[in-house]
This record gives C-alpha cells, sequence and structure tokens, in this order.
C-alpha cells in the first residue's frame, strides 16, 4: 500500500512511503508519527491517498491508539462487538477473542487484563470492523518491561497471520528489528524507507543512524583509500558517491568497537591506541568509554569482558573493522 | 404540626425544581457537550455570561427576568405569552439560575471523559448516536445525574429570583422558601422550625445522592488505563 499523505496541522508534514507486512515507522518524539497515524484513521484532517477525504467512521481502518482506549464499562466481549450489528454479535466476537487467544477471558472487564492481554482485545475490536489496514501507535510503551519483548513478538505474529497490512509508530528500535517493512521519520519527512536489515546496517543520513543506535557518529573527510577523522586516517571501502575532500559522517555501533587482544596478531587495519575511561555492566553487557584519537562509547559483550578482563584506566587497543564502519553524506538528500 | 400552606408551597417548589431540571438536562447537556468540545471566537465571554448568575444579586436576576417575560416585555411580544407571575416565569426564571450548577458539572462530566474512546469509537464505524448510547451516557451518567441533582437543589431553595418572578402569591407562586419567609415575618417560628427541618433534611438527602454518584464516576475513571 502506498501512502501519500500531507498535514498542516496539529505538525506540518509531507510524508510519502509504502506500507508491506508489518511496517515500523521509527522516529523521536515530537516528530508527527501519531498526528500521521491519526490522519490515516481519519481523525486529524489531511490530504492525499489512502481513503481521500473519507470521514474515520467511512475509512476501512482499526487504530489502535497508545492506551488502547477500551471501553472501561464493557467486558472483552462486549468491547470487540461494540461495532458488529445484529443477533449474531456476541458469536462473532466470541469467534474474534479466539483467534487472539482471549477465549476465556471473555467476560473480563479491561481493568482485569494485563497490558498484552488488552492490546490483543484492542486487536479484535478494531478486526471486527474487518479493517483493510491496522494502525498501532507505540504497541510497545504501555508494556511490562520484563515481558515486554515475548508479548510484542507474539502481537506481531498474531497480526502476521491476519494477513493486513500493519503500520505501527514506535521509538522502540527493537520494534524495528521485527518489522518486515521499516520506516524512519525526521520532523515533518519521512528520511529512510525499505528492509529494516538494510536500513539498520546502512542508514542513508545521520539523523536516521542516531535514531538506529549508533552511537559513534564524527564528521570526517574522504581520502584516498578511506576517510580522515581528526589526525587519524581510517581504511574502508568508499560508496561510489563519496567525492575526494567530501565531508562526510562516519557511524559506527559501539557493539561493533573490537577490542584487540595481545595474544593474537594485530588487524591489518584501522587500530587505535588509548585509555579505557569507564567500564560500567549494562544488563549482561559492559559499557565504557575508549580515549584515544578519537573518543568512543564501546559495548562489551559479557563473554568478552570474562576473558580480557579490562578495567577502568588501563591501556588498551581497538579496531575499527572497515565493513563496520558507514559513511554517510553530510546534507540529506544527496544519494538519489 | 405542619399546615396545608406549607405543603402546598413545598408541593410548588418540587414541581418547579423538577421541571427547571428535566429542561436543563435536555438544554444543558448539550450545550455543556459544545462548551467543552468546541473552540470559537467570543467562548470564553459566553461561558462567562452563562456563570453570571452565580454572582449576580438574584434579585438583580429576578429583575431582569420580570422585565423580559412582563406586560411590555419582549417575551411577551415575541410569542404572545404572559409568564410573569406564574409556573412557567418560576421554571424559567430557575432554569437561568441553575444553569451555572448545571453546566459546571456536566462539563466537568464530558471533559473526564477519555477523548481516545470517542476517536476509537468513531473508527470503528459505529454510529453518532450509537456511540452516545454505549459509550458516552455510560460513562457520564454518573456526573450528568449529580449535576441535575445539584440544580434541582439549588432551585429549591431559591428566594430572590423567584421572589421577584413570582410574587408570594399562595397556592400559584408561593415556593416553599418563601412561605417560610412569611411564617418568621408572622412571629409564627414554631412552625418556621418544622418547614426548616423538613428542607434541611430534603436537601441533605440530595447531597448524599450527588457524592454517592460522584463515587459512581470516580470508579470508572479510575478503570479507564
Amino acid at each position: 500500500m502506498e501512502v501519500h499523505y500531507q498535514i498542516r496541522r496539529p505538525v506540518a508534514l509531507e510524508a510519502h512511503f509504502h506500507i508491506r507486512g508489518f511496517t515500523v515507522l521509527l522516529g523521536e518524539s515530537g516528530v508527527g508519527k501519531t498526528t500521521l497515524l491519526k490522519a490515516l484513521a481519519g481523525l486529524v484532517p489531511a490530504q492525499g491517498t489512502p481513503f481521500p477525504g473519507l470521514p474515520p467512521e467511512r475509512r476501512p481502518v482499526g487504530y489502535l491508539p497508545q492506551d488502547l482506549a477500551l471501553f472501561p464499562h464493557m467486558t472483552a466481549w462486549e468491547n470487540v462487538a461494540f461495532p458488529l450489528r445484529g443477533p449474531g454479535r456476541k458469536e462473532q466476537a466470541l469467534k474474534l477473542l479466539e483467534r487472539v487467544g482471549l477465549r476465556e477471558h471473555a467476560h473480563k472487564r479491561p481493568g482485569q487484563l494485563s497490558g498484552g492481554q488488552k492490546q490483543r482485545v484492542a486487536l479484535a475490536r478494531a478486526l471486527a470492523r474487518k479493517p483493510e489496514l491496522l494502525l498501532l501507535d507505540e504497541p510497545t510503551s504501555a508494556l511490562d518491561p520484563l515481558t515486554k519483548d515475548q508479548v510484542v513478538a507474539d502481537l506481531v505474529d498474531l497480526i502476521r497471520q491476519q494477513g493486513i497490512p500493519a503500520l505501527a509508530v514506535s521509538h522502540d528500535p527493537a520494534l524495528a528489528r521485527m518489522a518486515d517493512w521499516l520506516l524512519v521519520m525526521g520532523r515533518g519527512r519521512i528520511l529512510q524507507e525499505g528492509p529494516p536489515e538494510e536500513v539498520l546496517a546502512s542508514p542513508k543520513e545521520v539523523e536516521v543512524a542516531r535514531l538506529l543506535g549508533y552511537e559513534n557518529l564524527f564528521p570526517a573527510r574522504v581520502v584516498p583509500g578511506g576517510v580522515a577523522v581528526g589526525q587519524v586516517i581510517l581504511t574502508l571501502p568508499l560508496p561510489s558517491w563519496a567525492r575526494m575532500d567530501e565531508e562526510v559522517w562516519l557511524g559506527v555501533r559501539a557493539e561493533e568497537v573490537i577490542v584487540v587482544r595481545e595474544d593474537r596478531p594485530l588487524p591489518p587495519e584501522n587500530v587505535l591506541e588509548g585509555v579505557l575511561e569507564g567500564l560500567h555492566p549494562e544488563g549482561l553487557a559492559f559499557r565504557g568509554r575508549f580515549l584515544g584519537p578519537v573518543t568512543l562509547t564501546l559495548l562489551l559483550p559479557r563473554h568478552v569482558q570474562e576473558r580480557l578482563r579490562l578495567h577502568p584506566g588501563q591501556r588498551l587497543r581497538v579496531a575499527l573493522k572497515p565493513r563496520y564502519l558507514h559513511l554517510m553524506p553530510s546534507q540529506a538528500g544527496e544519494i538519489a | 404540626m405542619l399546615e396545608p400552606p406549607f405543603w402546598t408551597s413545598l408541593t410548588l417548589s418540587l414541581e418547579v425544581a423538577l421541571t427547571a431540571s428535566f429542561v436543563l438536562l435536555l438544554t444543558g447537556v448539550p450545550l455543556a457537550w459544545w462548551l467543552a468540545f468546541r473552540s470559537f471566537p467570543g467562548k470564553a465571554l459566553l461561558e462567562a455570561i452563562f456563570l453570571l448568575p452565580l454572582v449576580l444579586p438574584p434579585t438583580v436576576l429576578g429583575f431582569y427576568i420580570l422585565l423580559f417575560l412582563g406586560p411590555e416585555g419582549p417575551w411577551r411580544k415575541l410569542t404572545g405569552l404572559s409568564w410573569a407571575f406564574s409556573f412557567e416565569g418560576l421554571v424559567f426564571a430557575s432554569v437561568l439560575f441553575s444553569l451555572p450548577f448545571a453546566l459546571t458539572a456536566y462539563r466537568e462530566a464530558f471533559l473526564s471523559l477519555d477523548r481516545n474512546l470517542l476517536e476509537v469509537a468513531r473508527t470503528l464505524g459505529v454510529p453518532r448516536g450509537k456511540i452516545w448510547l454505549k459509550v458516552v451516557l455510560p460513562l457520564t451518567w454518573p456526573g450528568l445525574l449529580s449535576g441535575t441533582l445539584l440544580a434541582f437543589a439549588h432551585t429549591l431553595g431559591e428566594f430572590g429570583v423567584v421572589l421577584m418572578v413570582g410574587g408570594s402569591i399562595p397556592g400559584k407562586t408561593q415556593m416553599v422558601s418563601i412561605y417560610l419567609y412569611d411564617l418568621v415575618q408572622a412571629l409564627r417560628f414554631r412552625e418556621a422550625a418544622e418547614a426548616s427541618a423538613v428542607l434541611l433534611l430534603l436537601s441533605l438527602g440530595v447531597l448524599v445522592a450527588v457524592r454517592l454518584l460522584e463515587a459512581r464516576g470516580r470508579a470508572w475513571k479510575s478503570t479507564t488505563r
């Protein structure tokens, strides 16, 4: 499905993108993600396709707002039956609840359900309308952090089973990894779209890279066979768009900064020497800061730290593998 | 013992209050909905005008209503109806007098309604009438009813406005508050005390009902999220 929308209020934006399967729209707060979603549902005035000019009542969309907006005075099945008409509405509602695996909770009120269950009731209610498109606003935000990943994975599976395209807006990169198609939104426009593995591995702009969790971003200059970051020359295969002496951005993921083991042969290129400034546990990994010719944030998996036993203040060498170095033009829109 | 004139005036007061509450419910609910969800130029001024009866001396309000409804007033010229010193006039005055109470309560009830519920209901392709019946009313009725009850109690106790608009014609426009005043003027304190006790109990009963309804309204709100 192709979307082309222009919105003036409450946020001015123009967006042209595709929805393919379970599509995730990633963007920071305030860029207009929710506005775009509401515009697709017909709740915010917009110009464009699909559903041009239709009021919300006549759009075949299923909208799940961030707080899900289940009717608190109705049971699960009554919520699902709300859009249905006719004598068979209870049976239909129960079937829909069966489809989302909540048949046995049909007589509970929303207040008695968990976050994930509420989400599935809201999904069943949206499905009752027979939508051609599902719209989900921040589906990971209302979930218990401990069980979030599993609950979201189940929800995404469930949505895929329905065979209905879905657009989920989020600022959670974890959700982006589950997508069939990924969109990245900046202020008032879509910055990049594509399959998630492509977008995650090669963001086209520094803003996209920042959103996707590239913690090490440096302005750099193109030189023969690589780039210069400050005084350091780093070797890497140059993309075809890169011109000599051009100002570019260089991005490296924290988990792709490699600590050199002294008992092993030195990697052939891009070895930097410096001091480890700090090292703090982060979940099962360790986050540290490397002060050398460039300053780098690094994220060590615990099996690496267990072997190396690094401590703050020590000298160490890190290597930046050419294929993990990602170049982006310094101005947006330079690559067509 | 309380005499028949007391019961006659109390019945009249109850009738006026009941009719006025009904009119308030019919006109105030759509008005409050409109004020809660629409914005337009001059809204603040309009809201101030609706709230004016709260601060205006009741006799001032009553005086204007009397002029409006009187034999030379615009209402008479417009409709041919003479409502001064009549039951209709009392109801008209009571509606204006109690409008701020009802309106404020109704608006609070609507503003406490989660807007997302209404938006989602629309995206579900449900006609507006059904949204009102199945979502708006079930979630706001405690607030709407408590606002109406407050207006009812307020109307029951009004004095200045109804005296100006209705006078004190026994059996026709003499409301219970005015009857009580007349008792005191005639130094019949024992009867005045009994009448006051009846009104006190009535008012207390209404307020207890209002509190219970408010608690009920809060119960829904806490389960919305």
